[in-house]
């Protein structure tokens, strides 16, 4: 946590932000996802409650708010309201643990008489040496609160859409972490930071007489994992095309049938929690995290010193530039989510089973062995 | 008493309590759920001693998908009157103490055996040291002990091999009529 009180404030305030982060999110995608659907579909969205429909969101929230407290007569109380909360768990704290930013460097100040420093906070909850096993291992447990609450709702549909979700998180939990392994045997480490680090650098090639200078970014070394990663995290986060969870159209809504107000938006949020989790996966691994194409650490810092700041100030604005760089690729991968799902339709579940064990098992386990011979070839020479 | 001494106090009461109830309730439902707390509880027990991998491989592995495969296909079947008749009353809850008492004293046993003059093992604690672990034992895995490691691999196969064969001749999911 830290060492002194300076330290563990900081850190405290830290986690806070960045869990705040992630929930307050969660409304914006939510208007994202109306007006974009609308977008697509050539249709208004909501558009009467404030400006672009902004503020429907908060009419919406009292709504939710003053909807009456519900459970099934047959239901078990105890799993009915424990799986909303545990939806949220899983998204929440696997954020917590991806790096958002470069680390803040602060040199010693004085401050209350008193000296404080030199510290180092990095742009994240905690920091574990295995990030992405850390990461993988939480967001598994998203599962039981689909189990859960359509155990708990003592409903037909609610289980039925339980067993499909469990089926089909476990399917694509495999196709998801052996689409990451070839990243990881390149960079050869779990750490996050230490990825990211990797993809800063730049490497030279020549093609057709021009001189190229390419960052060394995943999704360049890596295509068929990106891809293949990319589709599983749909899956995985039970949307369309792989909503069958909750397909509307045969289920009702699945396992979520039966909850209503306050309860159903914790699903909602723990399904965005995963999405941004998702991204935010993908953006370390694939898309060189925080840093910026054809930017370095040293220009920026450099622009900031011509503008008079003390080092301090440098390391903080440092940080916030690679955290809305950061954000913004997330956001854009947020919005192809949404894009997609308005886009495609649903699968039929034994495609569903078909396309993440006779497909993308097969071709993320060939994309393994070609990148450990390609690697264990490279590093010998 | 220093915060590791709580963390761990908290963690052990909720680990034997969650694995008491498993065998104690009658519903196996409630029992999977049980034996999940347990399991996740587990991986943040290893996580308070630092084996940060060994902690996410039990998430992964153990919370996160044999757990839940045993909590779906418990809730395909719905087996609550068929169990109760087998796992209420005196004599069953003596019976289950019992078996649990005696397995845990076993457990305890060997464990004191085997730790007997061992020294207090270094700590890792830097996320460096962390990796430089992991590095390790995938060396010693992959080298040293290789073949245990694809024997096993084969056991699994033989294992899933086995269960699809079974299904299919009772008519699966994809048999052909």
């Amino acid at each position: 946590m830290g060492s002194d009180v300076f330290e563990i404030t900081v850190n405290l305030v830290k986690m806070l932000f960045i869990f705040l982060l992630m929930v307050q999110l969660v409304p914006v995608l939510v208007w994202v996802e109306r007006r974009g659907s609308a977008f697509i579909q050539s249709r208004f969205g909501p558009n009467r409650v404030g400006p672009l429909g902004l503020t429907q969101l908060l009419a919406d929230a009292v709504k939710f708010l003053m909807k009456e407290e519900f459970v099934p007569a047959q239901g078990k109380k105890l799993l009915f309201y424990l799986a909303p909360a545990i939806a949220l768990v899983p998204g929440a704290v696997a954020f917590g643990s991806i790096p958002l930013s470069c680390p803040v460097h602060i040199q010693r100040f004085l401050m209350l008489q008193h000296w404080w420093g030199p510290y180092d906070f990095e742009f994240q909850s905690f920091h574990f040496g295995v990030g992405i096993v850390f990461v993988l291992g939480i967001s598994s447990l998203g599962a039981y609160a689909l189990l859960l609450a359509g155990w708990g709702s003592a409903n037909k549909f609610s289980l039925m859409g339980a067993l499909r979700a469990s089926a089909q998180m476990i399917s694509y939990e495999l196709a998801l972490g052996l689409s990451l392994v070839g990243a990881i045997l390149i960079y050869g480490t779990f750490d996050f930071t230490e990825m990211i680090a990797q993809q800063a650098q730049v490497f030279n090639f020549e093609l057709l007489g021009h001189a190229f200078h390419l960052r060394k970014y995943g999704i360049l070394m890596q295509p068929i994992g990106a891809i293949l990663y990319f589709s599983s995290i749909f899956a995985e986060t039970n949307r369309l095309p792989f909503d069958l969870p909750e397909a509307e159209g045969e289920l009702v809504v699945g396992y979520h049938t039966e909850y209503g107000g306050l309860k159903m938006l914790m699903f909602y949020i723990g399904e965005y929690g995963h999405m941004m989790v998702g991204s935010a996966l993908f953006v370390t691994f694939y898309l060189g995290g925080y840093t910026i194409p054809l930017l370095t650490t040293t220009q920026i810092n450099n622009l900031f010193l011509s503008m008079g700041a003390g080092p301090n100030v440098i390391s903080i604005l440092t940080a916030l530039v690679f955290h809305v760089a950061f954000f913004a690729k997330v956001l854009f991968l947020l919005w192809v989510f949404v894009w997609v799902r308005w886009t495609l339709p649903r699968f039929r579940y034994d495609q569903l089973m078909d396309l993440g064990w006779k497909t993308m098992l097969p071709w993320s386990l060939a994309n393994v062995i070609v990148t450990a011979v390609v690697v264990a070839y490279v590093r010998s020479k | 008493m220093d915060i590791s001494t709580i963390i761990f106090i908290i963690l052990a009461t909720i680990i034997v309590v969650s694995s008491v109830s498993v065998l104690m309730t009658p519903n196996p439902i409630y029992a999977a759920f049980s034996l999940a707390i347990t399991m996740v509880t587990m991986g943040f027990l290893y996580f308070s001693l630092d084996a940060d991998f060994i902690a996410g491989v039990q998430l992964i592995v153990y919370a996160g998908a044999v757990m839940v495969l045993f909590v779906m296909v418990l809730m395909l079947f719905d087996l609550e009157k068929e169990t109760e008749a087998y796992s209420k009353g005196t004599f069953s809850v003596f019976l289950k103490l019992m078996c649990g008492l005696f397995l845990t004293g076993a457990v305890a046993l060997s464990v004191r055996q085997s730790i007997k003059g061992l020294s207090d093992v270094a700590k890792v604690a830097t996320p460096a040291e962390q990796v430089e672990t992991i590095k390790l034992l995938a060396g010693r895995l992959f080298t040293q002990y290789v073949f245990a490691f694809e024997a096993l691999g084969v056991l699994l196969l033989v294992i899933a091999i086995g269960v699809v064969a079974v299904a299919r001749s009772r008519g699966g999911t994809h048999a052909r009529h």
